[in-house]
């Protein structure tokens, strides 16, 4: 472990200094949590208008329609719903998700579950958030602009996204913003990987981090390499559109030249695919770390978790190919990805046993960040499995581009990380602002929820099968998907209850956060042994006084011999022998 | 923003759902949700694979959700109060995680792996290419139409006798269809669901698939890959007709193809030599 010079330096006094330009983790992961709700909030209030044009075609949003679609009379028109799926997808993954379990968790917990006094490179984690915010104020002004924002799916494939498909400048601008959003990233990524190589504490060898620093670090690994990929078929995009080069240009628009548009597809998704385990390993991480915490339990096959994430890391690089089963690549490199792809299966089977083992045995406490970890086991559970369905080419020819695809990734990359991320909040938010979040209304939030999530993507899922496919503006169109009317109702009804639901995290968490005179949370209220349970709540600016020597692995509850009168020891105890 | 097309869609989709709560109002779930009527002779093979891996799913998300909802019940804190001190990494524990993974690997993965590989080797893949019988079809995919070609009576692709129809595709029942497809302007999607078949029609590249029916009927042909604000639209009518009718339509269109077709039009001029490969 290199050894690295940390010094404590003054905690900055003004308001610019200590908010704004911060080069503090904590306040960066702050500012990316604010970031990824207000992004979650639209990102979110899209999915409505999306599933209310869907349950009710051509009738008037209430309270809001007249105000966002004038000349319609209230009614969402065919391009602004292309327009709403499309930001939906790219909003929530990149604004939403990416910010708060990587941006926010990673910023917040990489430095102080290692023991660290801040990031090693501070100067680029502020760069990495305000490359974000230029991020999002160009896709913000996409939507404001005549012929509105990008309309040609989140995967945004040639020659839909060129100017044949896409005359706006609302398409440009969506590039511009993942570009950007792409930099930030990048810069978070290294920062990540280099902070847990260096600023280890000493003792912290690589199977003594919590598994949610394994996450994050896999994460990073994945970014740092992929992201770039995404950044290059962008930019070539972008110079389609705007230079006139003809790199995805084909058919009849292609007068000057032709490219190919499916070559688009293959970069995209050479990123793509990583992207879904970037987005989903920070909450693996996280789950497996409370549902050890939480059943009072040292992680069943600590080793084995950490090896089977590092496994699927790995894989999740060699199978972008099945996403792209309809194109008709060569029956051989099909075959190969298929066989890939299915080859996930193992390592995944392995984790979620050494979850349940986990749990097994254990005396599990249901506070509110457990309810969300186990509610993970169970949804990613369903999203993994229905993966296979699709992995295989022959049942793909059937489910590709229907609501089984949808139903599928939004229980594996919206359900389990959503969930995830609330476990996250619960749980750092005593350490974050130093005060425990109402027990009552997270629990609450957490069953209602549940119904609505699993009442949405079981429902797609089900319309899925049905033939149902995606992305149309009236499905009601093709006579055999009348049937599914009833359905498709269900589905919107149940996205209605879960967006209530969300008020009362909002309510929640801003009562916690704000409130005067809210009581003071300690220093360790979940009785956990991780480094950052040490120090006072909230963390103070320089983290740790004296950096801490670590002398056991961080899930050692239950040993029979302790005679501290805890049932956990800090990760700076030596290890009681059984 | 033209108001009367709201209006017409508002007036469209009322007729629509009248139309469906008279005829489906009494339709149980199960009905509701099973796929629509196969008319092909291979989608029973992607049915069984799909039964085979959602009884072996649920087998396996039973033992979660034993695993699960089980331990939670039998050892939360009141019921349970000193969790058992393992870090679970003794030989047997290792043995028994590893005999999950390689379970449900063996179970699921090698089996769908291999019958899917099986099947599209066999049938999907296994173009009808040198079958003299097989009716060959052309097709042109653009925002917001299907464009179909049948050679006419010369065999012969892109001549004057082509019949060429706008979002119908006629084909005769029990005969193996050919087709290849590409696409005008952006990627679209030949969804024929009743067939169990899909690919893309992608500009620049031929795509080609083949399918074949079993029954006389009207049925839908979809996009399914998102083509633009109106990809909803873009649909087309598969007619199959009984041996007799199909000759007697293709008699009477090729005459009128004969008899119209503008050779100079360009609309017409889309098509090309089958590609034999």
């Amino acid at each position: 472990m290199a050894f690295v010079e940390q010094h404590i330096h003054d905690a900055p006094t003004s308001f610019w200094s200590k908010y704004v330009v911060s080069y503090d983790h904590k306040v960066i992961a702050k500012q990316f949590l604010w970031y990824a709700l207000f992004w979650g909030l639209v990102g979110g209030l899209m999915s409505i208008l999306i599933r209310w044009t869907l349950a009710y075609p051509g009738v008037p949003v209430p309270l809001i329609g007249n105000m966002l679609f004038p000349a319609s009379g209230g009614v969402v028109p065919p391009d602004t719903y292309a327009m709403l799926f499309t930001l939906h997808g790219t909003i929530m993954i990149f604004f939403f998700i990416t910010p708060l379990l990587i941006g926010c968790f990673g910023n917040y917990c990489i430095p102080l579950m290692i023991g660290a006094r801040d990031m090693i490179f501070p100067t680029l984690n502020m760069l990495s958030f305000w490359f974000a915010m230029a991020s999002g104020l160009v896709l913000f002004a996409s939507l404001c602009i005549p012929l509105g924002g990008a309309a040609g799916g989140w995967t945004s494939y040639p020659t839909l996204s060129t100017n044949i498909g896409q005359p706006g400048a609302g398409q440009t601008m969506w590039l511009i913003s993942l570009f950007l959003f792409g930099i930030s990233s990048t810069m978070g990524a290294v920062n990540y990987i280099t902070t847990v190589i260096t600023l280890r504490a000493p003792g912290m060898g690589y199977f003594k981090m919590p598994l949610t620093i394994w996450g994050l670090w896999l994460t990073a690994i994945l970014n740092a390499i992929f992201v770039p990929v995404l950044g290059a078929g962008l930019l070539l995009l972008t110079f389609d559109r705007v230079f006139g080069t003809t790199f995805f240009l084909a058919g009849a628009a292609a007068t000057s030249g032709r490219g190919d548009p499916i070559l688009f597809q293959h970069v995209f998704w050479i990123f793509g695919h990583p992207e879904v385990y970037i987005l989903i390993l920070p909450a693996w991480g996280i789950v497996s770390d409370l549902l050890s915490f939480f059943a009072r339990k040292p992680a069943f096959g600590y080793k084995m978790t950490a090896l089977s994430l590092s496994a699927i890391t790995v894989l999740s690089t060699v199978v972008y190919g099945h996403h792209m089963y309809t194109t008709q690549m060569s029956p051989l490199l099909t075959q190969s990805f298929m066989t890939l792809t299915m080859l996930i299966s193992i390592p995944s089977a392995i984790f979620f046993a050494n979850w349940l083992g986990t749990i097994w045995k254990g005396s599990i406490q249901f506070h509110s960040p457990m309810l969300f970890s186990l509610g993970v086991v169970f949804v990613f559970g369903l999203g993994g499995l229905t993966g296979l369905y699709l992995a295989s080419t022959s049942i793909d020819l059937y489910l590709h581009d229907t609501y089984f695809v949808v139903g599928h990734f939004h229980y594996t990359m919206a359900a389990s990380v959503l969930l995830g991320g609330f476990a996250g909040v619960y749980f750092w938010m005593p350490k974050m602002f130093g005060r425990m979040m109402n027990e009552t209304l997270a629990k609450w939030h957490f069953w209602l929820t549940m119904i609505g999530i699993n009442g949405i993507f079981m429902g797609m899922m089900i319309v899925g099968y049905g033939g149902m496919h995606r992305r149309l503006y009236n499905p009601f169109i093709y006579e055999f998907l009348h049937k599914l009317i009833p359905i498709n109702n269900f589905i919107s009804y149940s996205a209605f209850f879960a967006a209530a639901a969300q008020i009362l995290f909002i309510y929640n968490l801003f009562k916690t956060v704000f409130a005067k005179n809210y009581p003071a949370a300690g220093k360790n209220p979940w009785g956990v042994g991780t480094l950052e349970w040490e120090i006072d709540s909230p963390a103070p600016h320089y983290n740790f006084k004296d950096i801490p020597v670590v002398k056991c692995g961080p899930h050692e509850f239950g040993n029979p011999n302790l005679t501290t009168g805890r049932d956990y020891q800090y990760q700076t105890e030596e290890l009681v022998k059984v | 923003m033209d108001f009367s097309f709201y209006e017409r869609l508002t007036g469209m989709i009322a007729a629509g759902s009248e139309l469906v709560l008279k005829a489906e109002e009494q339709m149980s779930f199960w009905e509701r949700v099973k796929p629509p009527v196969d008319i092909s002779s291979s989608g029973h093979l992607i049915e069984w694979l799909f039964n085979y891996t959602t009884y072996v799913n649920l087998f396996w998300f039973a033992l979660v959700c034993i695993g699960l909802f089980g331990f939670s019940f039998l050892y939360s804190a009141k019921r349970h109060k000193k969790a058992f001190y393992t870090h679970g990494n003794e030989k047997n524990h290792l043995l028994i995680t590893a005999a999950i993974g390689l379970g449900v690997f063996l179970s699921v993965d090698l089996v769908i792996t291999r019958v899917s590989s099986h099947d599209m080797k066999e049938v999907f893949w296994n173009f009808p290419e040198n079958d003299p019988e097989v009716i060959k079809v052309q097709v042109l995919a653009q925002q917001w139409a299907w464009n179909f070609r049948h050679a006419g009576k010369d065999g012969e692709f892109n001549t004057a006798d082509d019949v060429v129809e706008l979002n119908r595709l006629v084909v005769p029942v029990n005969k193996k269809v050919m087709i290849q497809m590409t696409s005008k302007d952006v990627i679209h999607a030949f969804y024929l669901v009743n067939a169990r078949i899909k690919a893309d029609a992608i500009p620049g590249r031929f795509a080609k698939i083949w399918f074949d029916t079993n029954r006389v009927g009207d049925y839908e042909i979809a996009c399914a890959e998102m083509c633009g604000p109106h990809h909803y639209l873009m649909k087309a009518r598969l007619q199959v007709l009984d041996a007799d009718n199909y000759q007697r339509w293709l008699n009477e269109t090729h005459e009128r193809a004969l008899a119209t077709n503008d050779t100079e039009s360009m609309d017409l001029r889309w098509g090309w030599k089958w590609e034999s490969r």
